[in-house]
């Protein structure tokens, strides 16, 4: 507990803690788009003339979708004509070792606490940061290269792996699944590649950093990670962004498909700008993430820490196909402030004996507003399968809200699914109970906030878990009282 | 759930002319002119909004397209509904069982004075047909009447206060406790003429407890045998005047060929106390919407339900609880049982508003699918607007535990009986709520033959 | 009474029952002993008629009919019954109601009269009198929320009130104090009769100090390696399962 109380001291008015805007020279594309802009950014990404066509086509038919209307959030409608769609920092060509990086972009990353550099070598973590719409570094690849696994950044893949891309990029999320995904399919400039062979551990934890720099830009990155049989993949996202006034977009897409026996636990650490007390600026986060347990007894883990962005709209989502398949979500989230969150999953049970397990705890402070929606859906065919679905959600403050939105779809007879949610706020016993032992208020929230989340906290790497900890403290830092 | 919605047009039906009165000047009580009003905002909001289909969140799972198939009509002529010998020998036996009660009878919808019983009813309470309250003494429902249902967000409950002319009126005065339980009976014959097509009722009931009043409703939905296919489209509009107690039995046990829409529109004051029960086992296809608002503190509302569905039917419950004021507590817990083809859809919603605070609401709703083809769609709701409230639902969805139809067996009984009697076992707590003992009686029977002759 | 000759059952792919021979006489209680994993609890459940078992070789007959053929109400119509080592809980099954659908099942299968309500109400009043149980065990749903002593006593009401021929006790010692133990004894051995045989499943001795078993036979491996009469227990009670497996091998 000290140490959180340390952490509080020196966080006090540190709203936001990376909000700094890093002064990098970029290559930004002028606001807009339209075909031209995506024939720009596949040009410049140097893809074949198959992928510049795929993206056409997802623009195409992102012309024909209206926006979406369904989630309990609210927003001004988005200018889609006044993003830039492209934004790279300049010397970005021909990167050999992290020496060449900017040293700026360098600075930036540390202040992020980013484990890029030296010391980071023995938390054994293979990282992909990608600084607006590129990715500028990729470390420990060759070693990674060593047991066949690859790790690069997509546009890296496109060129270098065509083949095995082509193969599997959009068959989890269709460009046409929904409009954000459709727009990202248009315009997404970079994101990470994942590929683990057959029988192979990925022998460390592999890490993706997003920083949105540039004002007026969009980030669209896309993830695509194949665990192919018997392997296994850990994954941590993080994601920050600096203050500003405007609102700016991030329309992500993720993919997973994990083949027989294989396992992927992907873990995200979301910390975007979540725009002011007042609620001006911030990241739309409109972001699709779906993972497919293609094969026989295979496993897909979504753990997820959402205390950032002005609007998250996110689903990571599990299609159960493989018999004995599991998928797992787990999620916090926080809003304060002005944020909106309506957040969830969808398990999809088609095979034999899967099972599902959904924890999701959301925390709702000052005027934040926050919606767990969730579909559990067991198939005719999907005997014997199972889901446990656990919604809690904690009030502070009478101004803020909370939704559960759960839909249960059952049509076998063989299925046993439970649902249970509960809201509440943090009773004045508990808080006295603390206090009483000498603890200040803020501590007392702070322990039993995380004593509400630790559920979800326990499914983090380590490194991860005292990092969303920390997170959490701040997120609630004024929030309380 | 992550496609977006089209535009609006796409996303109706529209309504069938035939559904609505052909005769609305003559309707109960259009002489007066906020009445008529009132029906033609109601009949203008249906017109316009038309009826859902599944691209409507509240109808996602349930399509009308069986009901639209159906070439309904309000005002049927007089003929087709005449009662003749064999038809009352029928409504007879629908009477069943006789219990010790004021009793009012709608046969198709109207108000039935030969079967009703209101002898001896105590000063102070008035329990009436609609048709003769809004012709005779309409002030008297100016509080309740169109004043409660909300027609905005339910069509069928604007398409029937377009166009009802009959039903029941309840008015109790304040401090009056009514011992005898009130019956309502909703007797359907469906077009006894094959060649016609078959009747759509809109019976509408005006229900209203003085401060401190209480009584008790039984409410029953019964088919003769052999009934024609018809649909019976409620509504009820209750209004619980400051610690107001109504226990209320709803009853659903008509024909396979029966449609069933209700909209049961509950406005509750200060201290009241509501306790529902409802009952659904019979219908083709069926839709309930209970729909509870708090206007007054430190109100109670109960919710419970049990919905037996199989043989192809669809069965479909609404609740919307809103807690606007702080204070109250609800409790709702449905359970259902489902086997053959049955398809069954429970969406609740507890809503808690901004300065509702102290608010207690609990919602369950368990399932137990018996067979390979039934389906469930479960969509339990909390939307919390407010911080210091205890809220929370849990639903399950199973099926018997094989060690306790081995328990059974091993004890001498058959796999079917075993069947049976974990299957009362699951909705016991539900049914012993339910009172009289011969209404529970007869609902046990009537589960008990339903899961007898069932194909699992 | 029980005949079961040459009896091989496993659970999915595992032979647990490797070819088990056992004569059990009108009147007789027969002990069986055995280590955990020994293969008692399956015995009783392949008798019962329990799902998950498959029987591979062998037979069992009550009375010469062949039990293993029948679906396990049929064998409860014969007179076989089973107290649970583990009995479940069924909540809002009343056990008036459960135990009256029960007891006419048997009754109408054997081609007699059903109980009316009245006379099985005196009935069950009555059994509860020997049994020195409470009436408020009626009003209760089938061992919903009942102790763990509880329940072990509603299983020989049952059986005293569905009169068995053959009753099979399976751990009825296990999670009981030695009050509870005696209490629920004393229950078994007032149903003792000349035409009621019974096989006491158990890990310990303890329990047959109250219920004399005219024979014991030790269950190890799946066979009956071993069968003498009361006194084996007590031997067994002093040298252990390690001693008896020992010698037998050494025998074999």
């Amino acid at each position: 507990m000290s140490a959180t109380t340390d952490n509080y001291e020196h966080l006090v008015n540190a709203e936001y803690e990376h909000g700094f805007v890093t002064e990098i020279e970029s290559d930004t594309l002028p606001p807009g788009l339209n075909e031209q802009v995506i024939r720009t950014i596949s040009t410049r990404k140097q893809e074949p003339a198959l992928m510049t066509e795929w993206r056409l086509a997802a623009y195409r038919h992102w012309c024909e979708m209206p926006a979406p209307n369904w989630a309990a959030i609210q927003h001004p409608p988005i200018d889609f004509q006044a993003i830039s769609y492209f934004s790279a920092p300049k010397q970005t060509p021909k990167l050999n070792s992290l020496d060449e990086v900017d040293p700026r972009l360098l600075d930036t990353y540390n202040k992020l606490g980013i484990p890029l550099e030296e010391q980071k070598v023995l938390a054994n973590v293979a990282v992909d940061a990608v600084f607006d719409s590129v990715s500028v570094a990729t470390t420990f690849r060759s070693k990674l290269a060593e047991v066949g696994v690859i790790f690069c950044s997509i546009s890296e893949a496109i060129r270098d792996h065509t083949e095995l891309v082509m193969r599997y990029l959009g068959t989890i999320v269709p460009p046409s699944d929904n409009f954000y995904a459709a727009l990202n399919a248009a315009v997404f400039t970079d994101g990470t590649f994942v590929y683990i062979p057959k029988h192979t551990r990925c022998p460390m934890e592999l890490s993706t950093y997003f920083r949105i720099n540039a004002a007026k830009t969009g980030q669209f990155e896309r993830t695509l990670i194949i665990a192919d049989e018997g392997s296994y993949v850990s994954y941590l996202e993080g994601c920050t962004a600096p203050q500003r006034d405007e609102n700016q977009l991030h329309a992500a897409v993720v993919e997973l498909i994990a083949m027989d026996d294989a396992t992927i636990k992907y873990s995200t650490v979301q910390n975007w700008y979540p725009g002011d007390e007042n609620g001006r600026g911030g990241i739309y986060n409109f972001v699709t993430k779906r993972g497919e347990c293609r094969g026989a007894r295979s496993k897909i883990s979504w753990t997820q820490v959402e205390t950032g962005s002005a609007i998250t709209w996110k689903y990571p989502s599990c299609i159960l196909r493989g018999d004995d398949a599991i998928g797992e979500f787990y999620s916090v989230a926080v809003t304060r402030g002005c944020q909106q969150a309506d957040t969830g999953t969808k398990m999809i049970h088609l095979g034999r004996n899967t099972r599902s397990t959904i924890v999701s705890k959301g925390i709702s402070a000052q005027r934040g507003q926050q919606s767990y929606r969730g579909l559990v859906r067991i198939a005719a065919k999907a005997e014997q399968a199972r889901n446990h679905t656990q919604c809690d959600s904690l009030l502070i403050g009478d101004r803020c809200a909370a939704h559960t939105f759960p839909y249960i779809e059952v049509k076998n007879p063989t299925a046993r699914m439970e649902h249970e949610a509960t809201t509440s706020k943090i009773s004045a016993d508990q808080l006295f109970y603390c206090q009483s032992r000498g603890l200040s208020e803020e501590d007392a929230v702070s322990m039993i906030v995380n004593g509400f989340c630790k559920q979800v906290f326990n499914e983090l790497p380590m490194e991860f878990a005292v990092e969303a900890q920390k997170l959490l403290s701040i997120s609630l830092e004024g929030a309380v009282g | 759930m992550m496609t977006s919605v089209s535009n609006s047009n796409a996303s109706i039906h529209a309504m069938p002319n035939t559904w609505l009165s052909a005769a609305p000047n003559q309707l109960a009580g259009n002489h007066m002119t906020d009445i008529k009003q009132a029906r033609s905002v109601a009949l203008k909001q249906v017109l316009e909004r038309g009826l859902p289909t599944v691209k409507n969140e509240g109808w996602r799972y349930t399509s009308l397209r069986s009901l639209l198939a159906q070439n309904f009509i309000c005002t049927p002529s007089d003929d087709v509904l005449t009662v003749n010998e064999e038809a009352h020998t029928a409504i007879e036996t629908a009477l069943q069982p006789a219990l010790e009660t004021y009793r009012v009878v709608l046969i198709n919808g109207r108000y039935a004075p030969q079967w009703s019983y209101l002898e001896n009813l105590p000063s102070g309470v008035q329990i009436d047909s609609l048709n003769a309250v809004l012709n005779q003494s309409p002030a008297r429902l100016a509080a309740v009447f169109t004043q409660i249902a909300d027609t905005a967000h339910y069509p069928f409950t604007a398409l029937n206060i377009a166009s009802c002319d009959d039903g029941l009126v309840i008015l109790i005065d304040d401090g009056v406790t009514l011992e005898r339980p009130i019956e309502l009976l909703h007797v359907s014959t469906g077009s006894l003429n094959q060649s016609v097509t078959p009747p759509m009722m809109h019976p509408h009931h005006c229900i209203q407890l003085g401060t401190g009043a209480q009584a008790q409703l039984i409410e029953r939905f019964v088919s003769i045998e052999n009934a024609g296919v018809y649909c019976t489209n409620a509504v009820l509009e209750i209004a619980l005047s400051p610690r107001a107690v109504l226990r209320h039995a709803r009853l659903q046990l008509e024909s396979l060929n029966a449609f069933h829409i209700t909209g049961l529109h509950l406005q509750q004051a200060i201290g009241s106390d509501y306790s529902g029960i409802n009952i659904g086992i019979g219908g083709a296809w069926s839709r309930t919407d209970l729909i509870t608002r708090f206007i007054g503190e430190q109100a109670h509302c109960e919710q419970r339900g049990l919905y037996l569905v199989g043989d192809q039917q669809i069965m479909d419950y609404h609740l919307d609880i809103a807690h606007q004021v702080p204070n109250c507590s609800s409790q709702e817990q449905f359970k259902g049982i489902l086997y053959g083809q049955g398809k069954a859809v429970f969406d609740g919603r507890i809503l808690v508003a901004a300065n509702a605070q102290q608010t207690d609401a609990n919602m369950t709703n368990n399932n137990l699918l018996l067979s390979r083809n039934a389906e469930i769609d479960t969509k339990p709701q909390l939307e919390i607007y407010a911080d210091d409230v205890k809220c929370s639902h849990g639903t399950t969805v199973g099926q018997l535990d094989p060690d306790m139809l081995f328990y059974l067996q091993s004890r001498g009984l058959t796999r079917s009986q075993a069947r049976q009697m974990l299957s009362l076992g699951f909705a016991a707590d539900v049914l012993t709520t339910l009172a009289p003992e011969q209404l529970h009686e007869q609902v046990i029977n009537q589960i008990e033959r339903r899961l007898e002759t069932a194909t699992f | 009474m029980l005949s079961i000759k040459g009896l091989r059952a496993n659970v999915g792919d595992k032979e647990i029952l490797h070819g088990l021979d056992l004569e059990i006489g009108a009147g007789e209680i027969h002990a069986i002993m055995g280590p955990n994993g020994s293969g008692k609890s399956t015995l009783a459940h392949v008798l019962s008629g329990r799902d998950g078992y498959t029987v591979t070789a062998g037979s069992a007959e009550l009375n010469g009919v062949n039990l293993l053929a029948l679906e396990p109400e049929q064998r409860a119509h014969l007179g076989l019954f089973l107290a649970f080592q583990y009995p479940v809980e069924l909540p809002g099954v009343n056990n008036t109601y459960f135990l009256k659908a029960a007891l006419n099942a048997i009754r109408r299968a054997r081609g007699e009269s059903e109980y009316d309500a009245v006379a099985f109400m005196r009935l069950m009043k009555e059994k509860l009198r020997v049994l020195h149980l409470d009436e408020s065990l009626l009003k209760r749903p089938v061992n919903f929320g009942f102790s763990g002593g509880e329940k072990k006593r509603n299983e020989i009401f049952q059986m005293a009130l569905l009169e068995p021929k053959l009753a099979i006790l399976d751990e009825t010692d296990s999670g009981l104090d030695i009050d509870a133990l005696r209490i629920v004894a004393d229950g078994v051995n007032a149903c003792r009769s000349p035409e009621r045989s019974m096989m006491v499943v158990t890990h310990y001795q303890r329990l047959l100090d109250y219920i004399q078993p005219d024979y014991v036979h030790v269950l190890a491996h799946g066979q009956i390696i071993r069968s003498g009469g009361k006194e084996l227990a007590l031997e067994l009670e002093e040298r252990g399962y390690g001693w008896i497996e020992q010698v037998t091998e050494v025998a074999a």
